[in-house]
């Protein structure tokens, strides 16, 4: 049975102070959910587990992925190649932050992976900071909760500078070094997602600035916002692949921005791979046994399954095929041209109204946190946020 | 927990954190003091006015105000604290009444004196409960940001590389979300 606790939620006004604006999806339902989902510490100890251990798992299936040419199987734009392989061959081109989708961790059920957001996961706001202000706004105890995704990112960031080395090293080496940060202009959701990381990073000691897409300048010396300065870093919350097949003049010229060392582009190039659904197959191929895993091919599987392609987002093209091969539940999107995967089909742990919950797991150098979905069968843009507290 | 972190305290979630509160307790004591301004506010052509400098002063907020008659003429006059603060205040009751330009997407036709005053010094000169209201809105960050043309705003401590003449942009403009809600989202 699922613990669900019922919360005083925060109004919309005082989300918007705290700049969270997108509170109300737009059938006009309100997004972060009036519940929380009451967890076990064992169970959010598997959850940490898990993730820490698929991350591992994918660095292997990526080192494979790489030594095998097998970018094509993985739908990776062929001007991308490049940038993967010199974002892999150097450590200082270091993973922000990726977030594993799960099904089961609760009432029982196992963890299974549904996929890796590794290269613009969003989320963020809601996991790492609206779920721990609804404990405070509830008068719960704050320490109840898996949530150091603040400072977690905050560390990560500093290792850009300190590598594998401690972090608190970072102040006498940091060099003053800056990061540029954009997103997307006029979705909410995505520049306040963007400006988060900014400040995570500004905490973490590092010079740091903003500028939307179109306003970025790029030459074969580097990175630069409208006023000509130069930036060391650049974060974009925007996707590699489309990066790769919309703007392929701006694919040539990173490659060798990166090349020149003039810059160095966050989350790296090599997070498409993990972004890849292809590489649930590969993965599953590599590691058959491992409890996290689903069967999944690059051909209909037999009995139930979950069809999905290379690179859609947010449940975009996503159907449910029972194991008669009728089609139980789909959802239209814009990524039809990518490639399918099959993955065998598991449901989500289900509340007594037939809601289904989704874990999200952040990453960030080790698990850091959790936040829940809740939706239907497939988790698509309409899913609610439902926070969680460990009792 | 054997391995798992937890927030314990806001202090945790570093500036951040200190929004959160502020808004949670509904009291902006753990804010910071805004710092006051000297600021050097210019007439433009198409008669709106802009800040061409600004700094930082241990001072009461102080601003010369840099204006061209019809006849091309350059005149300038000194603007103390109290006549600042009059005119951001009435420039705050507009945007109260929803008449404000600051609050209304940006246009052409340029930002008028109190409303550049307002756009640059709200929380120093009414307080930090309406500068951080007032910065939650977006038009106004858009409006604020292109009322202050001032090196201290742009960031002095970032250098201009001075090689421009081969930089390219990308993204066209195309790559607009029109939303506050989560369409158009590819967090996944």
């Amino acid at each position: 049975m699922l613990n669900l606790q019922k919360l005083t939620p925060l109004d919309d006004t005082a989300l918007e102070e705290i700049g969270f604006t997108w509170h109300t999806d737009s059938d006009g339902s309100k997004y972060i959910a009036d519940t929380l989902v009451g967890i076990t510490e064992q169970e959010a100890e598997a959850y940490y587990a898990a993730a820490n251990e698929l991350y591992d798992m994918y660095v292997k299936a990526a080192e494979y992925v790489i030594e095998n040419d097998l970018f094509f199987d993985l739908g990776i734009p062929f001007n991308l190649i490049d940038p993967i392989k010199k974002s892999w061959e150097n450590d200082v081109h270091w993973h922000i932050y990726g977030r594993f989708d799960f099904s089961g961790g609760i009432d029982g059920k196992p963890i299974k992976l549904i996929e890796f957001n590794a290269d613009t996961p969003t989320g963020l706001y809601e996991t790492a900071i609206l779920q721990w202000a609804l404990l405070k706004h509830n008068e719960m105890d704050e320490d109840r909760q898996f949530n150091n995704i603040y400072q977690a990112i905050a560390d990560n960031f500093r290792r850009l500078v300190t590598l594998f080395d401690d972090v608190d090293e970072f102040d006498e080496r940091y060099d003053g070094w800056k990061i540029l940060f954009s997103s997307v202009e006029g979705n909410d959701e995505e520049e306040m997602t963007t400006q988060l990381l900014q400040k995570i990073a500004t905490d973490a000691g590092f010079v740091t600035a903003n500028a939307f897409l179109q306003d970025v300048k790029f030459d074969e010396e580097g990175i630069f916002n409208s006023d000509g300065n130069n930036y060391e870093y650049w974060f974009k919350l925007y996707p590699w692949e489309d990066i790769g097949t919309d703007e392929p003049e701006l694919a040539m010229l990173l490659g060798s921005i990166m090349n020149n060392q003039k810059a160095i582009i966050l989350n790296p190039a090599y997070t498409l791979l993990f972004q890849s659904k292809g590489m649930l197959k590969i993965l599953y191929d590599m590691f058959p046994d491992s409890p996290y895993l689903l069967p999944t091919s690059f051909e209909p599987l037999e009995g139930s399954y979950v069809e999905k392609r290379m690179f859609g987002r947010e449940g975009a093209n996503t159907k449910i095929v029972d194991a008669s091969g009728k089609t139980v539940s789909e959802v239209d999107g814009p990524y039809g041209n990518y490639k399918p995967i099959y993955q065998e089909y598991t449901e989500f742990v289900k509340d007594s109204e037939g809601n289904h919950y989704q874990a999200g797991v952040f990453f960030a150098y080790e698990a850091c946190g959790l936040g829940f979905r809740r939706g239907g069968k497939i988790m698509d843009n309409m899913s609610k946020f439902v926070g969680h507290v460990l009792v | 927990m054997k391995h798992l972190s937890t927030i314990g305290s806001a202090a945790l979630l570093g500036s951040v954190g200190i929004t959160v509160m502020s808004v949670l307790s509904g009291c902006e004591a753990q804010q910071e003091v805004p710092a006051n301004r000297f600021l050097v506010i210019e007439q433009q052509a198409n008669g709106g006015y802009v800040v061409v400098e600004e700094t930082p002063t241990e001072g009461p907020n102080r601003a010369i105000i840099r204006e061209t008659d019809g006849n091309g003429k350059v005149t300038e006059r000194f603007m103390n604290e109290e006549e600042m603060k009059a005119l951001a205040q009435q420039e705050y009751e507009k945007v109260e009444a929803g008449e404000s330009a600051l609050t209304a997407p940006p246009s052409d036709a340029g930002m008028g004196l109190a409303g550049t005053i307002l756009a640059v010094a709200a929380g120093s000169l009414l307080g930090n409960m309406i500068g951080n209201a007032l910065m939650g809105n977006k038009n106004f960050q858009k409006n604020a940001n292109t009322s202050n043309k001032s090196a201290y705003h742009r960031s002095a401590a970032n250098k201009a590389s001075g090689k421009s003449s081969k930089k390219r942009s990308f993204f066209g403009g195309s790559k607009k979300g029109s939303s506050t809600t989560r369409s158009g989202s590819f967090g996944g």
